[in-house]
């Protein structure tokens, strides 16, 4: 159901922007921006700055994240990089270094 | 509806990529693309997909736009409805009336007219 | 009122052919082929040389470029080098194309009319070479004249949603989008 799926073995190099949910298991370097969802996949390797409505990483990924709703990094997940969000979780298991405005 | 292998990424019709997307796995393209496609596996660009770029894939399948050049290891199919302008490499081009091509068929074989004095065919009486 | 024309199977033409009928070529044509009607390659037929009519349907082997003022169609198991221009452009699985294929742009010209009606050779040197007489093997529907009679009827209506032709950027190889054409989807 999801809009966008950026399957496993598929790399983007560039620029991701869309008005739909998009889910990543591959890996992209560049930028993702949507106005809906985003789902970084376990098997995905993001080098880029991601915004969207919220955002779910359970891969690694290297980058800004902004999300006015909610931002939540999974057992496995790993983020380097500063995160801007109303929510912010990080699961047991999870690693993260940056960062942390929630717009208090 | 698509007839592609297990592995399909979808660009959904709200998403735009400009850049590059390769990899392993087939591709539906829904949306825009702006740079170049390379894939292992199979590629449809759906009736309101709209690609300008190089594509490099298995097969492809076209019912959108698509401006570039393909090189498919496989068949490629335009559809009716498609608009396809660029150079073409395949196994087998098929063009459906409708589309609206301005293409080059690349595609390797033999064409044989047979001996200047023989009629064609073996067909005598 | 034009009328069929066939070349046989056994049979060589060497010139040009030109008229205002239809035409069913099953033999061998080294020369150019003009007609206001339609023309027909079938299985085992073979043309060097252009062919310009209203339609052209292929199945045979084609060294030339096809141009239709209406359609062009290459069915399975037709074999062509040369480029192909018409409104409406088929290509079947299974049918060979080397050259370039357009559908956007003018189409082909009309064929241009010579005078009296059925196909008139102007260069003429046919040496019908086999000792057939032009008589396809079983062909039933050359006994009726097709219908496309008065020159500039159409024998099928174009595609109702035959949009003008786009204006669209002139790109070199695939560029990544050096010029882009704004689509709103």
């Amino acid at each position: 159901m999801a809009g966008t799926v950026i399957g496993e073995g598929l790399s983007v190099e560039g620029d991701i922007t869309s008005d739909e949910e998009v889910v990543v298991q591959g890996n992209l370097r560049g930028k993702l921006t949507s106005s809906d969802a985003v789902s970084i996949g376990p098997s995905s390797v993001v080098q880029a700055d991601i915004a969207g409505q919220s955002v779910s990483i359970a891969g690694q990924v290297t980058g800004d994240i902004t999300a006015p709703e909610r931002v939540d990094i999974q057992a496995g997940g790993r983020l380097v990089g500063d995160v801007k969000a109303a929510r912010f979780t990080i699961a047991d298991g999870a690693s993260f270094k940056g960062a942390v405005d929630m717009e208090v | 509806m698509s007839r592609l292998s297990s592995e399909v990424s979808v660009l959904g019709p709200a998403t735009r990529v400009t850049g590059r997307v390769s990899g392993e796995g087939s591709l539906r393209v829904e949306g825009k693309v702006r740079g170049d496609i390379q894939i292992s596996g199979d590629a449809e660009i759906a009736a309101a997909g709209n690609v300008e770029g190089n594509l490099t894939a298995a097969s492809l399948d076209v019912s959108g736009t698509l401006l570039g050049d393909v090189v498919a290891s496989g068949p490629v199919a335009i559809r009716e409805g498609a608009v396809v302008r660029g150079d073409l490499r395949a196994t087998e081009v098929s063009i459906e009336p409708g589309s609206r091509v301005s293409v080059r068929l690349m595609n390797d074989f033999e064409l044989d007219l047979g001996p200047a004095d023989a009629g064609a065919a073996a067909k005598r009486r | 009122m034009s009328q069929s024309s066939i070349i046989g199977a056994g049979t060589v033409v060497r010139g040009n052919l030109e008229g205002e009928g239809s035409l069913e070529i099953y033999g061998r044509v080294e020369g150019d082929v003009s007609t206001t009607g339609e023309v027909l390659v079938g299985e085992g037929g073979a043309v060097l040389g252009d062919v310009t009519a209203a339609k052209i349907s292929v199945s045979g082997a084609v060294q030339g470029d096809l141009r239709g003022s209406e359609a062009v169609l290459l069915e399975r198991g037709a074999k062509v080098v040369g480029d192909l221009s018409a409104p409406r452009v088929g290509i079947a699985n299974g049918a060979l194309v080397r050259g370039s294929v357009r559908t956007e742009g003018e189409p082909a010209p009309a064929a241009k009319r010579a005078a009296g009606p059925g196909l008139k050779p102007a260069t003429f040197a046919a040496k019908p070479v086999a000792k057939t007489e032009p008589k396809p093997p079983a062909l039933s529907r050359v006994s009726e004249p097709l219908e496309a009679a008065a020159p500039a009827r159409p024998k099928e209506k174009a595609p109702e949603r035959r949009p003008p032709p786009p204006v669209l950027p002139s790109l070199g190889k695939g560029a990544k989008g050096k010029k882009k054409k704004d689509r709103d989807e």
